[in-house]
């Protein structure tokens, strides 16, 4: 399975997302960033559907969304 | 002997059984740092952090992340004026505000800002055109309780929110009273409200709300960690970690999370209803037996001011006590409002009832009153 981890500023705003796809009936699940950001810490959303309509979904209420990387089931980034 | 509880408006008492279940439950339960790591315990602490955030969020009409948790009102308050008014501003206070505004903006005085206090009129018209009168173009914020923290009077914020909006001036609404008792949330126009989490929102001392309406960035007055942008020695820009610096106290929210829904259970009208009944049955109880209650306005929150004779408040609350009620007299941390109403240096009697109070209790309230009020009062020898 493949996974996309997109990258959001706090752990409120990975809440609100998750709450918000989980609610659409998208699968959403929160991760700890691997790597810190360019400022520093961060969480990742672990998302399977399109990452680009995902982040479309999310910009449009206020969540904004950092890089994105694509994962394999098991591998790392 | 059994005591009866009439002090709501200082903290709620008792709390839901819910309440005290969530918060042993977070003791138990939730014992990681929110925010902190990507642990299950971190994970698990975060969670029920948002959920109550979530809460808060749709209890006010705000964005989750616009809702920042402070330890009270007051902090709330502090965070939210003296991150707005900066050197060379003034800022307008109501004359019926708690101290948690007038210190505050008082502090402010000696940084450069100048503080103005607008007085409450007679009815809610004569409120405004004093507002009014006092919005120069200097003005950068206007503070303003929503219901007074003595008398329970509402004040009309919606019209207040409307004239800051057409002057472009901030206004924080100090929502202590209010909150959980009518309904307050940012549709009425108002940019910030400052609640407590411990008194009508049924939760944990330790526990308040600054919600914002998101169109005001305030500076900082405390700064740490946040758990986000760990890297940059500047404090985090976005909300709510911006202003939630260090350890959130995950217990207490949790606790809130939970009267928050207590209160939505039973209804915020009914509770205002029960409470305002009690009130009600209070008055009609001290005007039959001709004692002063202080009432000015039209509409108020489930607090009643009140004075036996010349008795001192604060001598009159301790023979209270002596016979088994407990209820706030003296100044109630509102030197303003006193000063407005005429009653210092010795303040009022305040009763303040909750969902659990009941019309018995009320009347034993009444009956003993009334002996004071005929036998006249015993001081208490020292």
């Amino acid at each position: 399975m493949t996974y996309t981890l997109i990258s959001v500023s706090s752990v409120t705003y990975a809440m609100k997302a998750k709450n918000l796809l989980n609610g659409m009936g998208r699968y959403c699940e929160i991760e700890r960033a691997d790597r810190n950001s360019r400022t520093g810490c961060g969480y990742s959303l672990r998302v399977r559907d399109d990452p680009s309509e995902i982040c479309g979904i999310l910009g449009k209420s206020g969540i904004r969304t950092g890089e994105q990387r694509t994962v394999e089931r098991g591998g790392r980034p | 002997m059994r005591q009866i509880y009439f002090d709501n408006a200082a903290t709620s008492f008792p709390k839901p059984p819910s309440v005290a279940e969530a918060v042993k439950n977070a003791v138990i339960n939730l014992g990681g740092n929110p925010g902190r790591g990507g642990h299950v315990f971190s994970q698990a602490a975060a969670k029920a952090v948002y959920d109550t955030r979530a809460e808060c969020a749709r209890l006010f009409g705000a964005e989750p992340e616009n809702v920042v948790f402070t330890q009270n009102c007051t902090h709330a308050i502090n965070l939210a004026l003296k991150g707005i008014a900066r050197p060379g501003d003034r800022i307008l206070i109501s004359s019926m505000e708690h101290n948690s505004v007038a210190r505050p903006a008082f502090a402010l005085t000696k940084k450069g800002v100048r503080a103005d206090v607008a007085e409450v009129g007679k009815n809610d018209a004569e409120t405004l055109e004093n507002l009014r009168g006092m919005m120069k173009s200097d003005v950068r914020c206007v503070v303003f309780t929503a219901a007074s923290n003595v008398t329970g009077r509402l004040m009309p914020i919606r019209e207040i929110a409307s004239l800051c909006r057409e002057r472009g001036v901030c206004l924080i609404v100090d929502g202590a009273q209010a909150a959980g008792a009518v309904p307050l949330g940012l549709g009425l126009g108002m940019n910030f409200i400052c609640v407590p989490g411990h008194k009508g929102l049924c939760g944990p001392a330790g526990t308040g709300l600054l919600i914002s309406d998101g169109e005001y960035s305030l500076s900082t007055v405390i700064e740490g960690g946040t758990g986000a942008t760990s890297g940059e020695l500047e404090q985090t820009g976005f909300m709510p970690e911006r202003l939630e610096s260090g350890t959130l106290n995950t217990v207490g929210i949790a606790g809130l999370g939970a009267g928050i829904r207590y209160l939505n259970r039973v209804g915020m009208d009914t509770v205002f209803a029960h409470e305002t009944a009690l009130c009600d049955m209070l008055i009609a109880g001290l005007k039959k037996i001709g004692e002063r209650v202080y009432r000015t306005g039209d509409r108020f929150v489930p607090i009643v001011s009140f004075n036996i004779g010349d008795i001192p408040a604060p001598a009159l609350t301790s023979r209270l006590s002596e016979g088994g009620f407990a209820l706030r007299g003296g100044l109630h941390c509102a030197l303003l409002a006193h000063k407005t109403l005429g009653t210092l240096p010795d303040g009022t009697v305040r009763f303040s009832p909750s969902v659990f109070s009941s019309e018995r209790d009320v009347a034993a309230l009444i009956n003993y009153l009334k002996k004071i009020s005929e036998t006249g009062f015993l001081p208490i020898e020292i």
